[in-house]
């Protein structure tokens, strides 16, 4: 129930999705191919069961491709309002009768279509307004009365369920936790029924839910602030553009009708993919699979496409936005999705010049010059199933005026650009993302995640390791070059947030 | 109804039908194996001659090895007027590298391995860690033992480091939430418990080289570590190869944490932060907690469970299921170690639910306290609890972590098998009673962070309500003080003071009118003034006509407030506090109340060409005057102040010319204001009234 949110989760997650994979040797490949099996039904839908038996445990995590890029105009925040919507219950959990339930629910949603319709005329009358809103309002108070609160989560976390969560990004929505294992069936009972059967339970006061987690992440989150304004602004057709949350005036517009449209076009087999790791019978995971997942909607059904691509950039962009918080900046260049051959090469251009106490712009502009608190670039952002950015985050040292770190970044990029970075600098950056990846198998939870998401955006959850060949074909050639190519003033866009009062 | 309409129906209906034929079983319809069988990880203990402890636990899964080193030391004990030096040593450990391996060479070092080494000093706990890949264990560990016993310390590294906590001094009031259980924390434990203590510019500033290097070495001691190692190693060689490297390290003496008493008397107080661009007042209502010894430790901790548990508690299931009125709400009644914990309750809402959402909170815990919770909550919060244990020992590691956190405070090793125990205890009486014993609805402290035009009046039907400064301190001028001669500057402060005011002369307000001329970024704007300050309470009235309209400023000690186009908004005490500061070290002022302040005499000094006599008053803060050795009239004034923005000393420099006398009182009716030598603003006066 959150979204992708700050920086520093983005930059965990780059380093983690986006790196991990790299690797030496075959063994962890060969290793991995002895534990793990898979299998599809035969609506589409993939399972991964990966083999862990340290302790009687087990992780579930349902990877559905889908997220706020995949949104209608006018329905930002569709996505992630689904996740929310997807912990309220069944057709029989969280209710005391769903028939009745279900006759107030679709008329809340009929009165409050009707309320939009007349608040968004041309003439909105204010009596018919108010009547209207009452008999809504009335209506959800009357929806309320067959809710059993909460129903769903606590049956899971009543039999031992932990870390029970969701996310959802620009690019895909997950929904996750972990179970004793032998209660794997209790997951594929309560995940198929959710997912066969959303019910749109709460919808309405749960929007206020999402409003607050808006407020909270943005609105009166500085950084949560820029980074809205600044996809904005770097994106002026794509999707991308748009904030996961949603506009607040996006959230008020969307209905029952449209998150049941939504999920009709998205949450189909071929667009879902899951992965299970720890304690568990493959076998048996693919015979509770048959039985519970075997009758899920759509077969054959493939989820719409984003259509829309970036038009190229004209020039440099830049913003502010006034607060009542010290400054940070980000410089944004338009980069590649994950699918293009420069990929790897722009993600480890970020790595070598910010990550580590030994990358050049720590060194200069944190330890020599101590102009900033923090410099980090990374590749990637908002998401990578399409054009993404290459990001630099700077957060100035007190007294330090903005433009003039925002100099010295470009003055180290174009170092970069004329050809600095070394080769010792580029086994570095390879070495920390090789043990990185070992460090990141440890675990259930990180386990399912990659191997189910990288499932998905790769076709082959090999590609965890198989990555490796296309970082070890990088050259430093390849780094200058990209850094020319994709690294210049007409496709930058440059925000911050300066003081109100300054 | 036509007859599509009627097939549509129809279709639905015996599609409706299908599904619930081929519909799945009832989740509670399943049938679950048993657990399979878990063995915990076998932990290996010794202890060197030096005092050292080591818990030693295999992990073969994968070809790491990590190593972490407990030690008892904390920021509990920096000395007072140096906090941050516990905090600072720990940084530069690692950040500064050791003799053998200074900081670049380390770094580099570390990097190529792909190995991470980290130290850090915490409230009442340090730690000391390695995470290396296992074929470079043999290489890493002489490097991790230097670093720990012999760090170097360099000066740049503390500069640096000082420099960075400076930046975060200045942005620590940038976040909503973290200010909120900052000062949440104070209300708690009072503003000078070494619990609550910040660091600041000055006691940054405090700390020397010698402080940190003592520090250590007090610290980095063998009877104040304990090691866990984990990985994939044999245990017996493994023992060998620590018996080595560590067996030199000395002894020294265990280091006694002193935890400061907690006396907290219940009081019921109403306290606001404004914080003008959010749009969502974070919420923290709560009191003193209480001890994890505490024989009804296991009955709170099921109370905490149904009233703020995830999901399930009744705080998410009312506030933000039911109500909508929140994303993040929870909270408990915490109980610590080694000094009573903290009850809180935190919300987070839109400015205009502010007291929606409080009233929601205190009447959850005042049900606690009235009904008793039904059978099913406890069952199944027990459940959730006894259902989730396996996952407490789901990985080696956290078993070795709770075996040395036991340790280290001096539980015993079966404290959470005993804990279970009672849990499994509890019944529903037993959590209203201790709802009753150890929550105060009634006698709570509320802190709201909000936005103080959005959340309006609603706080004050809960009582007074206290505004909170977080406005940061100032640090110390670096400049070095100046003394000078008491007896001549007593005497020359005489003489200004007669010039200023003729004796005899009574007045307790003064106002002026004229034309004041503001530089901004935009350019510099000439706009009316009409100003009244009393000099018995130190009151400011200013009216301004700006190409916006009329400004009212209204400001005295403790607030302020500005009116503009009918609208009134507070201003804030960053803003007020220097206008205040100004008028108590104008010449005025100064000349009001001479005999109370001392003064001391610099010399002459010369500017723009003229020789003055450099006088320099202690008053609220500290002014120096340049007079005019003929006439003893200022002809200058110099003080420095803290820019927030700027993030450093400004230098006020005030000129004034054009005096004029009227009943017995001299007045500039010219002065500039120069900011680091730029001019900011400068005033012509037209008429001055003395009253």
């Amino acid at each position: 129930m959150r979204l992708y949110k700050s920086i520093r989760v983005l930059l965990f997650s780059v380093l983690l999705s986006g790196m991990i994979g790299y690797q030496a040797s075959a063994q962890n490949l060969a290793e991995f191919e002895k534990k793990v099996t898979e299998f599809t039904l035969d609506n589409g839908l993939h399972f991964i069961i990966i083999e862990r038996h340290e302790a009687p445990v087990a992780s579930f995590y349902t990877h559905v491709n889908v997220g706020g890029a995949d949104e209608p105009v006018g329905n930002t925040g569709i996505a992630h309002i689904f996740e929310h919507m997807a912990f309220k219950g069944t057709k029989y959990i969280g209710t005391t009768d769903w028939d009745a339930e279900k006759k107030v629910i679709d008329e809340m949603d009929k009165t409050y279509k009707s309320w939009l319709q007349e608040k968004f005329s041309s003439n909105p009358d204010e009596n018919v307004l108010a009547e209207k809103w009452a008999k809504f309002e009335e209506l959800q108070e009357k929806a309320k009365t067959f809710v059993v609160n909460n129903e769903f989560s606590e049956i899971i976390q009543n039999n031992g369920g932990t870390g029970l969560n969701a996310s959802t990004g620009a690019d895909l929505t997950n929904y996750y936790y972990s179970l004793p294992s032998n209660k794997a069936e209790l997951w594929f009972n309560l995940e198929a029924d959710r997912f066969k059967n959303p019910t749109y339970r709460e919808f309405y006061v749960e929007k206020e839910v999402v409003r607050e987690e808006r407020r909270m992440r943005t609105e009166s989150n500085p950084i949560g602030r820029l980074i809205e304004e600044f996809v904005a602004v770097a994106y002026t057709a794509h999707p991308y553009g748009r904030p996961v949350v949603g506009w607040n005036s996006d959230i008020t517009a969307t209905t029952i009708e449209d998150a049941r449209d939504f999920y009709d076009k998205y949450y189909v087999p071929s667009n879902i993919t899951i992965a299970i790791a720890g304690d568990v019978d493959p076998k048996r995971m693919k015979k509770l699979a048959e039985e519970y997942f075997g009758d899920f909607r759509g077969k054959g059904e493939i989820a719409p496409p984003v259509t829309t691509v970036e038009p190229t950039q004209r020039g440099e962009r830049r913003f502010t936005i006034e607060g009542n918080s010290q400054p940070i900046m980000i410089i944004g260049y338009h980069g590649v999705s994950d699918s293009d051959e420069d990929f790897e090469a722009l993600s480890l251009l970020g790595n070598i010049i910010s990550s580590g106490r030994t990358s050049v712009l720590y060194q200069k502009l944190v330890e020599e010059e101590q102009l900033a608190l923090q410099v980090a670039a990374f590749n990637g952002f908002p998401g990578t199933r399409f054009g993404s950015l290459f990001l630099t985050l700077a957060i100035p040292n007190q007294g330090v005026e903005l433009d003039v770190l925002e100099q010295r970044i470009y003055d180290e990029i174009e170092i970069v650009k004329d050809g600095s970075i070394t080769q010792e600098e580029l086994d570095r950056a390879r070495t920390n993302i090789r043990a990185g990846i070992i460090r990141g198998l440890a675990n259930n939870t990180g386990l399912a995640l990659n191997f189910a998401s990288t499932y998905m955006t790769k076709g082959d959850w090999r590609d965890v390791f198989l990555q490796l060949e296309r970082y070890n074909a990088v050259t430093l050639d390849d780094l200058q070059r990209v850094a020319n190519k994709y690294l210049i003033k007409q496709t930058r866009t440059v925000g911050a947030t300066v003081k109100t009062d300054s | 109804m036509n007859i599509i309409m009627k097939r549509t129906l129809l279709f639905t209906l015996l599609t409706m039908f299908a599904v619930t034929a081929a519909a799945q079983k009832r989740y509670d319809e399943i049938k679950y194996p048993k657990l399979n069988e878990f063995k915990k990880a076998n932990v290996e203990e010794f202890q060197l001659d030096n005092g050292i402890k080591f818990y030693l636990v295999e992990d073969k899964e994968l070809p790491l090895i990590r190593v972490t080193a407990t030690i008892r030391t904390g920021s509990l004990q920096d000395p007072s007027g140096k906090e941050g030096l516990a905090s600072i040593t720990g940084e530069l450990i690692r950040e500064g590298g050791s003799e053998n391996y200074p900081a670049d060479k380390l770094n580099v070092l570390l990097e190529d391995n792909a190995a991470f080494m980290s130290t850090f000093i915490g409230q009442g706990s340090g730690s000391a860690s390695m995470n290396i890949l296992k074929e470079d264990f043999d290489e890493l560990l002489p490097v991790f033992v230097d670093l720990v016993s012999n760090p170097l310390f360099p000066e740049d590294k503390i500069e640096l480091s000082k420099t960075q906590r400076k930046s975060g001094i200045s942005r620590r009031n940038d976040d909503q939430g973290s200010i909120a259980n900052r000062e949440f924390s104070k209300l708690i434990y009072g503003d000078n418990s070494p619990l609550t203590r910040q660091i600041e510019y000055a006691t940054l500033d405090a700390i020397s080289r010698e402080d940190i290097v003592a520090f250590h070495n007090e610290a980095f001691v063998g009877n104040n570590m304990t090691f866990g190692v984990i990985g994939d190693f044999d245990t017996k060689e493994m023992k060998r190869k620590l018996e080595k490297a560590f067996g030199s390290l000395p002894a020294g003496t265990e280091n006694n944490l002193i935890y400061p008493e907690v006396n907290y008397s219940f009081p019921s107080t109403v306290n606001f932060i404004n914080k003008s661009d959010v749009n969502q007042s974070y919420v923290l209502v709560g009191h003193i907690g209480g001890l994890r010894e505490n024989p009804d430790y296991a009955k709170l901790q099921m109370m905490n469970q149904i009233l703020g548990g995830g999901f399930a508690g009744r705080l998410f299931q009312t506030v933000r299921t039911d109500l909508g009125l929140a994303y993040a709400v929870g909270g408990g009644y915490g109980s610590n170690i080694n000094y009573p914990g903290t009850f809180s309750l935190f919300v987070m809402t839109k400015s205009s639910t502010t007291a929606q959402a409080i009233d929601a909170l205190i009447t959850e815990v005042e049900k606690m306290q009235t009904n008793p919770v039904t059978k099913k909550e406890l069952d199944d919060a027990r459940d959730r609890f006894l259902n989730s244990l396996v996952f407490r020992y789901d990985s080696k590691q956290k078993i070795l972590n709770e075996r040395i956190s036991n340790e280290y405070n001096g539980l015993s090793k079966d404290a959470f098998d005993k804990y279970v125990e009672e849990l499994k205890k509890v019944t529903v009486s037993d959590i209203q009673d201790v709802a009753k014993d150890y929550l105060n609805p009634d006698k709570v402290q509320i802190l709201v962070v909000g936005n103080a035009e959005e959340v309006g009046d609603q706080l004050q039907k809960y009582g007074n309500v206290n505004e909170i400064d977080i406005s940061i301190p100032t640090p110390k001028s670096d400049k070095a003080e100046v003394s000078g001669d008491a007896t001549k500057g007593k005497e020359w402060l005489g003489k200004m003071a007669d010039a200023v005011i003729a004796p005899g002369t009574e007045f307790s307000s003064v106002t002026t009118s004229g034309t004041l001329n503001q530089m901004t970024p935009g350019g510099a704007i000439t706009m009316k003034s009409t100003t009244t300050i009393s000099y018995v309470d130190y009151s400011i009235n200013t009216k301004l006509d700006t190409p916006q309209g009329t400004i009212e400023m209204e400001v005295n000690e403790n607030s302020g407030k500005m009116m503009m186009m009918g609208q009134e908004q507070q201003l804030p005490p960053a803003m007020t506090k220097p206008m205040i500061t100004e008028v108590k070290t104008g010449y005025l002022n100064i000349a009001l109340n001479a005999d109370d302040y001392n003064a001391e005499y610099l010399g002459m000094e010369e500017m723009d060409g003229k020789n003055y006599v450099a006088l320099k008053v202690e008053a609220s803060n500290t002014v120096t005057f340049l007079l005019d050795p003929e006439t003893a009239l200022p002809a200058y004034s110099k003080t420095s102040s803290f820019n927030p923005q700027m993030g450093k000393e400004v230098e006020v420099l005030i000129s004034y010319s054009d005096w004029k006398v009227a009943k017995g009182v001299a007045y500039s009716y010219a002065h500039e204001t120069k900011l680091d030598g730029q001019v900011s603003s400068s005033s012509k006066i037209d008429t001055v009234e003395t009253n």
